[in-house]
């Protein structure tokens, strides 16, 4: 089923994009790889403290939108980004806005766990170190111990700190890369799809701590699934071909959807 | 027919492919391991007369009068003392038949130019042998021992040397040794003392200043090429220059060592610091080669995971990529040092093939290194030469081991660390 099918518009969003107390606020983007644009005219906030998810089929643009977040995409040369982006009133594209500090304000996390070839503790240590965020051992310590008991994960590592975290199962390293990152606390988490390599076990572990997280963190996580789109998130976003179709209360765009596609791609019918 | 039986009928011709494939494999394998194990062979069967030398015992009278050393003499005047005489009169005694002037010059010719310094050495260690007479164990001339390792087949002795040859021979005069003198001197004329430590240090040195110059300048460049660079026309240039510089012929570097470090920088010639410096030029693109595709082997996502962590682009690169590419990066460059270290013709240029006798004491002190010293060894005459050709061959190849050696223990250890 194509695009062409469906009456209804596809050009401008349907529910509410908009919330009163927005975390990052997101006008008029555009993203283009060279000359092929890949986001069209997205216009959204994420609420603070909130957990919004990213649905959508393949290559609809979801995880490049969340990539330009935290300006992880200014690593691709082709890639451009026109439009406003704003975490807390300050455009994160603009010129007085260091991509190394907003990467410690926003966090990421991916898709494939990927923790660095060392310890456990040197991986969670590692960004702590890096901003210079604790004093002496005795506070990196504390800040590991923390970050690993924040990610649920502090049991099951807690003797074997110092072996080399590649040798974790899959969902302890996916955990161990949500500790790595939340070590720096950041303001905002972004997970690309983080349990999309793990089995249904590590997966509920990882979406318990999801909403765990999200009392001190603002969450947005792109997935597949849209059972965990309905379980994590409090909000969540339909993307289609580049554009958000729908945007709108979890329960009400699973239950009540307002625009063809989403209900299509909800009811399985597509993508 | 059905498909099974279609593919039935043609497994057959499949695994009789694989088969053929395999033996053809194989057979690459062997011959390559055959044309090493004959070259070894050969080398090894070559080699060894040169790790054993010949000696000859002659009984020595420590006779001042002969020395001419007066009564009471300063110890510096032993320096010039005649031991050469003392040799002399020892070989008289042993032939009182030989009288004709020629024949008694014959007669010296079958011991080492060297003796009368093995004697002074004797004498100066050792002051209360003067007067006596003992039995010391002298080297002989190179084309006696040639003659006794060959079975008597080769050597350039006359007939009236053979029979005094056969004559102390009798008298259980002669001894073969290790020829631990071969390690410990440099090069010579005479076969007998010509040592190969001059060229390995010559080596040493030489790949040291190689190593120190074109390890960094290669790992930076290639760390600047794949992390930081921008993709454009330039870099597109520089990538081909690199990939070009590779394929130059080395004696092309040899001239240019020539012309820009001796002629216009001054740098002294013949010294391990010139050809390091030529040899760091040569081997600078196959290591930014390697250390470029080491580089681009480390996942992404080992870049996006330190970079979503709000490190910085350089901190990326060196916290991360470079340990996760040091293995290949290590391997590019002992490859590199390798090729370095059997690299004659450019080393020819810069003067590196001049007769040296000394030891190197560091990079600025003339020297020859191993390559070169084995085309001098195989471009001399003398017939001990080929098996020193061979020892130095062997040496070369020791060194080449012991590199590749470092080079695997080097990659487990970085291997280990993540």
């Amino acid at each position: 089923m194509t695009t062409t099918n469906i009456e209804q518009k596809v050009n401008e969003t349907w529910g509410k994009p908009f919330v009163d107390n927005a975390k990052i606020s997101i006008r008029n983007m555009d993203v283009f790889y060279a000359d092929k644009q890949a986001v069209f005219d997205v216009n959204l906030d994420i609420a603070k403290h909130e957990v919004i998810a990213l649905i959508g089929p393949s290559g609809c643009g979801k995880s490049t939108f969340l990539r330009c977040l935290n300006r992880m995409n200014d690593t691709i040369p082709i890639c451009r980004v026109a439009g406003d982006i704003s975490l807390d009133g300050e455009n994160i594209y603009d010129t007085n806005m260091d991509p190394v500090l907003l990467r410690a304000r926003v966090g990421m996390v991916f898709q494939k766990p990927n923790p660095f070839p060392k310890s456990v503790y040197e991986n969670v240590a590692y960004g702590p170190r890096l901003h210079g965020l604790a004093l002496n051992r005795a506070e990196l310590d504390d800040i590991v111990v923390t970050s690993l008991k924040k990610a649920g994960l502090y049991n099951e590592v807690k003797d074997r700190l110092h072996s080399i975290a590649t040798g974790l199962s899959g969902g302890q390293q996916q955990r161990l890369c949500i500790a790595r990152t939340i070590a720096i606390s950041p303001e905002v988490i972004l997970m690309d799809e983080p349990a999309s390599a793990l089995d249904p076990i590590a997966t509920a572990i990882i979406e318990e701590l999801i909403d765990e997280l999200r009392k001190n963190y603002t969450i947005a996580i792109v997935t597949h699934s849209m059972q965990q789109a309905a379980r994590v998130s409090q909000r969540t976003a339909y993307f289609h071909l580049g554009r958000i179709i729908e945007v709108g209360e979890t329960s009400q765009i699973f239950t009540n959807p307002q625009h063809e596609l989403t209900e299509n791609y909800i009811t399985g019918r597509f993508g | 027919m059905n498909n099974t039986e279609k593919i039935k009928k043609s497994l057959n011709k499949r695994y009789r492919k694989e088969k053929r494939f395999r033996l053809l494999s194989l057979l690459a394998v062997l011959t390559g391991f055959a044309c090493l194990f004959i070259l070894l062979v050969d080398m090894i069967i070559k080699a060894l007369p040169a790790f054993i030398q010949t000696e000859v015992k002659l009984d020595i009278h420590f006779d001042q009068e002969k020395l001419e050393l007066a009564a009471h003499f300063e110890p510096e005047e032993l320096q010039n003392a005649n031991f050469r005489g003392l040799i002399k009169q020892s070989l008289q005694q042993r032939f009182p038949t030989v009288r004709k002037r020629s024949d008694k010059r014959a007669l010296m010719r079958l011991i080492s130019v060297d003796a009368e310094y093995q004697l002074r050495d004797k004498l100066q260690a050792e002051p209360q042998l003067l007067g006596e007479t003992v039995p010391i164990w002298l080297l002989v001339d190179d084309d006696v021992d040639t003659y006794l390792k060959s079975d008597k087949q080769f050597g350039r002795v006359s007939q009236k040397q053979i029979a005094w040859i056969t004559e102390l021979e009798q008298q259980e005069r002669f001894q073969k040794r290790f020829n631990y003198w071969f390690f410990q001197t440099g090069d010579s004329r005479e076969p007998e003392l010509a040592g190969i430590l001059g060229a390995v240090m010559g080596s040493f040195y030489t790949l040291l200043v190689t190593l120190l110059l074109s390890f960094p300048i290669g790992v930076m460049a290639a760390v600047y090429l794949e992390e930081f660079a921008p993709r454009n026309r330039w870099i597109d240039l520089i990538e081909v220059n690199i990939n070009n510089l590779a394929a130059v012929p080395s004696i092309v570097f040899g001239l240019l060592g020539l012309a820009v470090f001796i002629n216009f920088f001054g740098v002294p010639r013949s010294a391990p610091l010139v050809g390091g410096m030529v040899l760091a030029l040569m081997t600078l693109p196959t290591i930014i080669i390697a250390s470029r595709s080491a580089i681009k082997a480390v996942s992404p996502s080992m870049r996006e995971a330190a970079l979503g962590l709000g490190a910085s682009k350089v901190q990326v690169a060196f916290h991360h990529v470079v340990p996760l590419a040091m293995p290949g990066i290590l391997t590019g460059t002992i490859i590199g040092l390798a090729q370095a270290l059997g690299e004659t013709a450019p080393l020819l240029m810069i003067g590196m093939v001049a007769f040296i006798v000394d030891i190197p004491q560091g990079v600025t002190d003339a020297a020859t290194v191993l390559p070169v010293q084995i085309y001098l060894w195989a471009d001399s005459p003398e017939r001990a030469f080929v098996a020193k050709t061979a020892a130095a061959i062997l040496v070369l190849l020791l060194f080449l081991v012991a590199m590749n050696g470092l080079a695997v223990w080097l990659r487990k250890k970085f291997e280990r660390m993540f």
